[in-house]
């Protein structure tokens, strides 16, 4: 079988996904509403009731065990086993990570977004697919040393790196998106008059908002493994990565689980507080 | 024979397309389609699938290239009317009937008030608010006639429009539809599945026959109208053209 860059995207896309989507509950009114085979679907939306359970269900385990988490965490807090942890070094960190992750994704974000709407404008788009393909399958981390060559062992290599790696999903959902639309929905957007620079703003931006937020997600998924990876290569600064790193070297297991631990329910927190109520709300207005 | 004068919305002669199919093979989808629609029928398309009804409507509003022959667009407007409605699932019922104004870059408050009027017209002014997604299908296809009407099209193209609606719905459409076309007197090109629909709304039937889908025989219908659908005169009608698509399938 062959197996691109795409079908990797895919794979990381719904692993990320799918534990982090609450799907909205089917259609209210709806018999044929939300089962017609004609309908115009988007990506990773969820399709039927018995979907929509499991995941409801899986979701309630998941803050479950995070709330065991959590209270195994303030046992272990409480009993001294983080004595020797530095907090004040681990409350840089938390600060300083996701500014540098925060960065990284707007930038991504604006990067993606503008090159996928214009390629997927162009007349190019289905020569341009396999260039991408063949550019996505570079493992990030390889290109560590380039990056480290260029920009030496600073916070701006750490966040062009994180760049590097954010702005392929977010490139790929949407061309995606823009690939997949049905040819009826592209065909009314011609003919009522989306044509030239116009059709972007119009027709593909609003198109592809949906996958904009599913690229973000699993961006920024994608996005910690690669700040976190490069703090800890660079070292020499304020950071998760570092501070994992440091605590590891110097036998401070204490430190190193504190870290994962409060990274754990950063990401937890805003994957559920943040990123699921808006895969909701884009469900439910994209959903047909 | 089709001839181009005045009188006609449209003419095409003898138009053949292809389809790019993987690699180098490319397959006829039009072979030769001449015919032509006087300004103001109702003209219905019928045939089989793979008889090229949606290729003709695509090489019609130029949204794909003919080899050859010539067409003679004679109409200023046209806009589409999708079998799966195809009402952009971002914008409002309102907003989705004003965007064509809105490409046209007419103010807001002009196109709403337009948006709004169509939108009665079609029976929809309490749901303009809603989105697609929380419309019936019935009620999808309705927000896409105003979507079509608000640009004040002189050519209407109707792609099965009724195809995915239940009977009930179906009634109530052609009647509005009918409605609408007499107020208006726009021509309309309808591709329909379904014989007794065809008669009952068409000036002139065309019948396509498939692989490469080709034009078999254009019948007109002088029932006049309003139609009964089931008086004698209909049902022989609908013999007729029953037996016409039998022996061309």
């Amino acid at each position: 079988m062959y197996i691109s860059g795409y079908d990797n995207y895919y794979a990381r896309t719904y692993r990320i996904l799918s534990n982090i989507i609450i799907s909205p509950p089917p259609a209210e009114s709806a018999d044929e509403v939300r089962y017609d085979e004609h309908m115009i679907r988007s990506v990773a939306h969820p399709q039927s009731s018995a979907w929509h359970r499991a995941h409801l269900a899986r979701h309630r385990r998941a803050w479950v065990l995070m709330a065991g988490v959590v209270i195994a965490v303030a046992f272990l807090l409480v009993s001294g086993y983080f004595k020797g942890v530095s907090w004040p070094t681990l409350g840089m960190a938390v600060v300083n990570t996701p500014y540098r992750l925060a960065l990284a994704y707007g930038i991504a974000l604006m990067l993606g977004v503008s090159l996928a709407l214009l390629v997927g404008w162009s007349p190019f788009a289905d020569a341009l697919f396999p260039v991408f393909d063949i550019l996505q399958n570079i493992p990030s981390f390889a290109l560590i040393p380039l990056f480290i060559y260029f920009f030496g062992y600073t916070t701006q290599m750490i966040i062009l790196f994180a760049i590097s790696s954010i702005v392929w999903p977010i490139l790929f959902s949407i061309l995606t998106a823009i690939k997949n639309a049905h040819r009826d929905l592209n065909d009314a957007a011609t003919i009522f008059g989306a044509r030239g620079f116009r059709r972007i703003f119009a027709y593909l931006a609003p198109l592809s908002l949906p996958a904009i937020l599913t690229g973000s997600i699993v961006g920024i998924a994608i996005g910690w493994e690669s700040v976190i990876g490069a703090e800890i290569i660079v070292n020499n600064i304020s950071g998760f990565g570092a501070f994992i790193r440091s605590a590891g070297i110097s036998g401070i297991n204490q430190s190193a689980i504190a870290g994962i631990f409060v990274i754990l329910i950063i990401v937890f927190a805003v994957n559920r507080m943040v990123w699921a109520p808006l895969l909701v709300e884009s469900s439910r207005r994209y959903a047909e | 024979m089709p001839h181009e004068s005045p009188e006609m919305a449209l003419v095409f002669s003898r138009v053949s397309a292809r389809f790019d199919d993987e690699g180098d093979k490319s397959v006829s989808v039009l072979k030769e389609v001449s015919f032509s629609i006087p300004t103001g029928s109702f003209m219905s398309l019928i045939g089989p699938s793979g008889s090229g009804k949606s290729t003709l409507m695509r090489v019609l509003l130029g949204l794909m290239p003919h080899e050859n022959g010539t067409i003679v667009r004679n109409f200023s407007r046209s806009a589409m009317v999708f079998q799966n409605y195809a009402l952009f699932p971002w914008l409002s019922a309102l907003d989705n009937v004003a965007f064509g104004l809105r490409m046209e870059g007419m103010p807001r408050k002009e196109r709403e008030r337009i948006a709004r009027e169509k939108l009665q017209e079609v029976g929809l002014e309490h749901l303009e608010k809603h989105y697609p997604a929380a419309l019936s299908g019935g009620q999808r296809q309705r927000v896409g006639l105003a979507r079509a009407l608000a640009i004040a099209p002189d050519l209407l193209i109707m792609d099965e429009p009724f195809s995915n609606l239940d009977t009930i719905t179906v009634e109530a459409l052609k009647t509005d539809l009918l409605k609408i076309w007499r107020n208006y007197g726009m021509t309309i090109l309808m591709v329909n599945h379904l014989i007794p629909d065809a008669i009952e709304l068409s000036d002139q039937i065309i019948v396509m026959g498939a692989h490469p889908g080709c034009i078999k025989e254009t019948i007109s219908i002088n029932l006049p109208r309003p139609r009964d659908p089931r008086s004698e005169r209909f049902f022989k009608e609908v013999d007729y053209l029953t037996s016409i698509i039998r022996s061309v399938s």
